[in-house]
């Protein structure tokens, strides 16, 4: 019985991130330059898994057009959730395309295919229910797990202790019975949790739940991005050509002679880089970036599009998609204390967020921990600091 | 207009392969489709409508042979019938043919063959090549012989294949309309492809046998093979268990390349939205960013069009059709600009009273690269002796061939009829090619605003109001467009898509044009789009022609960078980012693309196959 289907859930906003989710869906944000979702179907891809459902839903055109009808051979179909109401209810979405075993995977974490073959392994030798389970510290984020002999005793959904080890990996592989056992789970506030259904399950039946360990990392915060981008960069999951050290460009890349590139770091597809730049350690620039003359962006994402102008220096910043930041704008870097709302984060190291279609006229500075909302415009010479609301209007 | 199918070599799945292959040959018609297969007498089926009732009446039949061809239908000659659809019959039911393109000595054929007492029972031109080739089998030449004389007996444009009964072969010819012959091996070998033959488990038949497929575009066999040989015209094909032999008009044996074709089979596929239409107008940002990739340095202010040589030209001709024509008018403008005399022609009307030419370069903009009107034109201008480029997106193309050079827009495969993708990405190609040929000051800010239009389109994409003022004028009684300069074709195309796909009344014209005549039209009951975007004088004129209409109490949607006053006279406004003039015309038609999406859906119209129309039109 072998799995070559499996259904990736990524209908979700992910409310946490904003306001880089103002135009895209979680699973869109960048993991160093490639879309988190990619690092997903990659690991399915290598794990031989030949069709792909899609559920999407918010922003939903931003994955089909992205990836379109398939990535890399594999079949990619689209099913639409039209409300977000819990992951099992997103996976019913998925009934109509799928009467086989399948895989189920979170379209939001970056994930390493050991932990996909892991599942389809003790799912072929069983024939039970699996999940993918980690030793993580975070478990209060996740969601624990309690194992019995390789046999899934207990979910913990939000726990309050520190006691639990292991985490659910959002990894599992299912018979397509599943869809009549969601249907068959009562809706809380509403919503149907996948993780509810299997808890039923264990009363039952058994899930089996396989301890596997590889690359998985997750983005709650915006900020996340950048660690996000170090770990996969530190592993080299990213396109291009690699230059020695490090240094990844894409052939469709326009970097100067006199730029200097250090490593870990990675240039996207049709990205310029204008001389006497400085790129790295741990930039990421996505497709069609502009960095020009001399220019610093170090431990920064930039994403699709953005033009960094000349003279402009970013540490720590994540940047998205079509923001501009004119000649001499400055991010100086973390460490800082950030604050969501009326949450305070402290001494994260973050420089700035800057979400898409920021418009930075020219020598602007940006506190530590700054967060930009879209297409907010900020005036020359301006200092920009705390919040700044999506379409706001700074001036000097 | 017509789309043919054929296959040899796959056993007991030819059925499935031509069926599968017209389903992919729908967008160039779709009114009538029918299949032939071979065997001791030819088994064939045909039925008016779309493929989906061939489909159904197939269910009734058990037809099965070692070769076949399909054909589906846009008709020239007769309405769409069972009897006029193809493939076509002889008297004696021994021979099948189907044909695209326009037999123009069909009536003094058709009279001759009927005064010797053959029986017709189609309107159709198609019909004289199956009585030709039943006489000549009748008079003792074997089956390609007998094919190959009655081919020599017809004038005008054709891609014709035939089978005969008691032969495991199909015989083709090509003339003026479009033919390619795909090779595969007999498993229908395509590895990731989902389409009949790699499925589970039926990997018996023919096995070790190679297969041959011929079509009128690649897309129809895509699925089981990527190898392709493109037929020149003139040219005559067998294809059978034993081979495929190409000769010429002589009857010598050519020897042809066979070329790999790189895209995907799948990314015909309509990944999640309701129509291809929209799910092209989506795919824009990535078709500029495909036409635009590793031809532009802004660094240094340089563009790389590969190897069009140094066309320098002192004149440049564009002859065009329909949406290509508007792109045609656009490029015009872009050299002329640029200090080069340049006009655009209607291809149709170029090919039959052409301008003279002097030493200018003719440019055929065509998508498909196989408009028969385009292609016309572009051979009257070789004739001529001009130099000729073909702005297209289709590679192996016959304006692509037969033109001194070509310029691919890259835009990747187009399944709606109504041209969306491709009008961007003709723009964007021809930015390049202006940008290539000719000397301005700005031509770092025009790469700089080219490098930024995927994102400008997205940014329309996401925040767009279309949908909303698609609802307020659904009812309309018609819509108008207008614009000036790089806008101007932008308001013609604005208009013809929304003729295309909503079937309603539309223009578009030159803003200063209104008064002149067309102001007439306007009421209340007539929305006018009105493309302002900058703040230069042009614009403030264009205002000034809002001022009229808005007087006359029609509505006004102005499509605008909201950096003139036009906001002030219009009832509604969709927005486009501030951009260079040139990318303006880009973005401003995306919102018309919108638009008119949006207007044809809530009118339940069928998008993607517009009544009436086909969408590489190969006849004249």
């Amino acid at each position: 019985m072998s799995i070559d289907t499996a259904v990736v859930l990524a209908a979700g906003e992910g409310t946490r991130l904003r306001p880089l989710t103002r135009n895209r869906p979680k699973p869109m944000l960048p993991a160093a330059n490639r879309p988190i979702i990619e690092y997903v179907f990659d690991a399915l891809v290598a794990a031989d898994v030949t069709r792909i459902v899609v559920v999407v839903g918010y922003k939903r055109d931003r994955v089909q057009n992205y990836f379109g009808p398939t990535y890399r051979g594999a079949d990619l179909e689209y099913v639409h959730q039209h409300k977000q109401l819990g992951s099992g209810h997103a996976l019913l979405q998925a009934r109509a395309a799928v009467n086989e075993p399948t895989l189920v995977l979170n379209g939001d974490r970056v994930i390493d295919t050991n932990i996909v073959c892991d599942v389809v392994e003790e799912f072929e030798a069983t024939g039970d229910p699996t999940m993918a389970v980690l030793e993580r510290p975070e478990t209060s984020q996740y969601g624990a797990v309690v194992l019995h002999g390789g046999d899934v005793a207990e979910l913990v959904e939000k726990p309050d202790s520190d006691d639990y080890r292991l985490i659910n990996a959002g990894v599992y592989a299912f018979e397509p019975d599943i869809f009549a056992e969601i249907e068959a789970t009562d809706r809380q506030e509403g919503e149907l949790a996948l993780t509810e259904t299997i808890s039923e399950k264990l009363t039952d039946g058994r899930v089996r739940g396989v301890r596997t360990e590889g690359m998985w990392v997750d983005a709650t915060y915006p900020w996340d991005l950048l660690a996000v981008a170090e770990e996969v960069l530190a592993r080299g999951h990213v396109g291009g050509t690699d230059r020695g050290d490090g240094v990844r460009v894409d052939p469709d890349a326009t970097v100067h002679g006199s730029a200097t590139l250090q490593g870990p770091t990675v240039v996207g597809p049709d990205c310029e880089v204008g001389p006497g730049t400085v790129v790295g350690p741990d930039a990421a620039l996505g497709q069609n970036v502009t960095v020009a003359a001399n220019a610093t962006v170090r431990r920064t994402v930039l994403d699709s599009d953005t033009r960094v102008e000349a003279g402009s220096t970013l540490i720590d910043a994540v940047v998205g998609q079509d923001v501009h930041l004119g000649a001499g704008s400055v991010v100086p870097g973390g460490p800082a204390d950030v604050r969501v709302g009326r949450q305070v984060f402290p001494d994260q190291r973050l420089g700035a967020v800057i979400a898409d279609r920021v418009l930075a006229a020219g020598d602007v500075s940006f506190s530590p921990g700054t967060l930009v909302g879209p297409r907010a415009y900020i005036g020359t010479s301006v200092r920009a600091s705390g919040t700044v609301a999506e379409g706001a209007e700074v001036v000097r | 207009m017509c789309g043919i199918i054929g296959c040899v070599g796959r056993e007991d799945e030819t059925l499935d392969v031509l069926v599968h292959g017209l389903s992919k040959l729908e967008y160039r018609g779709y009114d009538s489709a029918g299949v032939a297969l071979t065997g001791d007498r030819l088994g064939i089926c045909k039925q008016a409508g779309e493929i989906e009732a061939l489909r159904e009446a197939l269910e009734a039949r058990t037809l099965s042979g070692s070769a076949g061809i399909g054909h589906t239908r846009w008709s020239t000659h007769g309405p769409p019938t069972d009897e006029n659809a193809h493939p076509h019959q002889d008297c004696s039911g021994d021979v099948a043919v189907v044909h695209n393109g326009i037999i123009e000595n069909y009536q003094q054929l058709r009279d001759g063959l009927v005064s010797a007492g053959h029986h017709f029972g189609s309107d159709t031109d198609t019909e004289v090549v199956p009585h030709l080739v039943e006489d000549e089998l009748a008079a003792g030449a074997d089956p390609e012989t007998a094919v190959r004389r009655a081919v020599a007996r017809l004038e005008g444009s054709y891609a014709i294949a035939v089978v005969v009964a008691g032969s495991d072969a199909v015989y083709a010819a090509r003339n003026d309309s479009p033919l390619v012959l795909g090779v595969g091996d007999g498993t229908g070998a395509a590895e990731d492809a989902d389409a009949p033959g790699t499925g589970e488990g039926d990997g018996d038949a023919a096995a070790d046998g190679q297969a041959y497929y011929l079509a009128s575009d690649v897309p129809a066999f895509r699925d089981f093979t990527d190898r392709v040989v493109y037929l020149d015209d003139g040219e005559f094909a067998v294809l059978s268990a034993e081979g495929c032999r190409v000769t010429d008009v002589d009857g010598n044996t050519v020897d042809k390349p066979v070329d790999t074709v790189d895209w995907d089979p799948e990314e015909t596929g309509k990944s999640g939205y309701d129509h291809f239409m929209l799910k092209e107008i989506h795919e824009q940002p990535r078709a500029i960013r495909q036409c635009l990739r590793g031809r532009v340095d802004e660094m240094t202010a340089s563009v790389d069009i590969g190897d069009l040589g140094d066309l320098s030209p002192t004149g440049v001709q564009f002859v065009a059709c329909g949406t290509s024509y508007h792109a045609a008018l656009y490029g015009a403008q872009l050299l002329r600009e640029a200090g080069i005399p340049a006009q655009t022609f209607l291809a149709s009307e170029y090919a039959t009273s052409p301008p003279p030419i002097g030493d200018a370069l003719v440019v055929g903009v065509t998508q498909s690269g196989e408009t028969a009107d385009t292609l016309s034109a572009l051979r009257e201008a070789a004739k001529r002796g001009a130099r000729t480029l073909a702005v297209t997106n289709t590679v192996g193309s016959t304006a692509a061939r037969e033109c001194d050079h070509a310029l691919y827009i890259r835009a990747g495969p187009e399944i709606g009829v109504a041209a969306s993708k491709t009008f961007a990405s003709q723009l964007t190609a021809l930015n390049l090619f202006a940008l290539g040929t000719t000397r301005t000051g700005d031509t770092r800010d025009v790469i700089a605003a080219l490098r930024e239009l995927p994102s400008d389109v997205q940014q329309i994409l996401d925040d767009s109001a279309a949908e909303a003022i698609a609802e307020t004028y659904v009812d309309a009684d018609g819509y108008f467009f207008i614009g000036r300069g790089l806008q101007f074709p932008v308001a013609l195309e604005g208009a013809l898509k929304m003729k295309e796909i909503t079937y309603k009344h539309a223009e578009g014209f030159a803003a200063g044009e209104l008064k002149h005549g067309p102001l007439a039209l306007v009421t209340s009951e007539t929305p006018v789009f009105a493309v302002v975007t900058g703040d230069d004088e042009m614009a403030t004129k264009t205002v000034g022609n809002v001022k009229e209409v808005e007087a006359r109490d029609a509505p006004v949607v102005a499509v605008t960078d909201g950096q003139s006053t036009v906001e002030r006279y219009a009832d509604h406004v969709l927005d486009v980012p501030e951009t260079h003039p040139r990318a303006a015309a880009v973005l401003a038609n995306v919102q018309l693309q919108l638009v008119s999406y949006h207007v044809a859906d809530k009118l339940g119209r069928s998008i993607d196959k517009p009544r009436n129309l086909a969408k590489s039109v190969t006849v004249e």
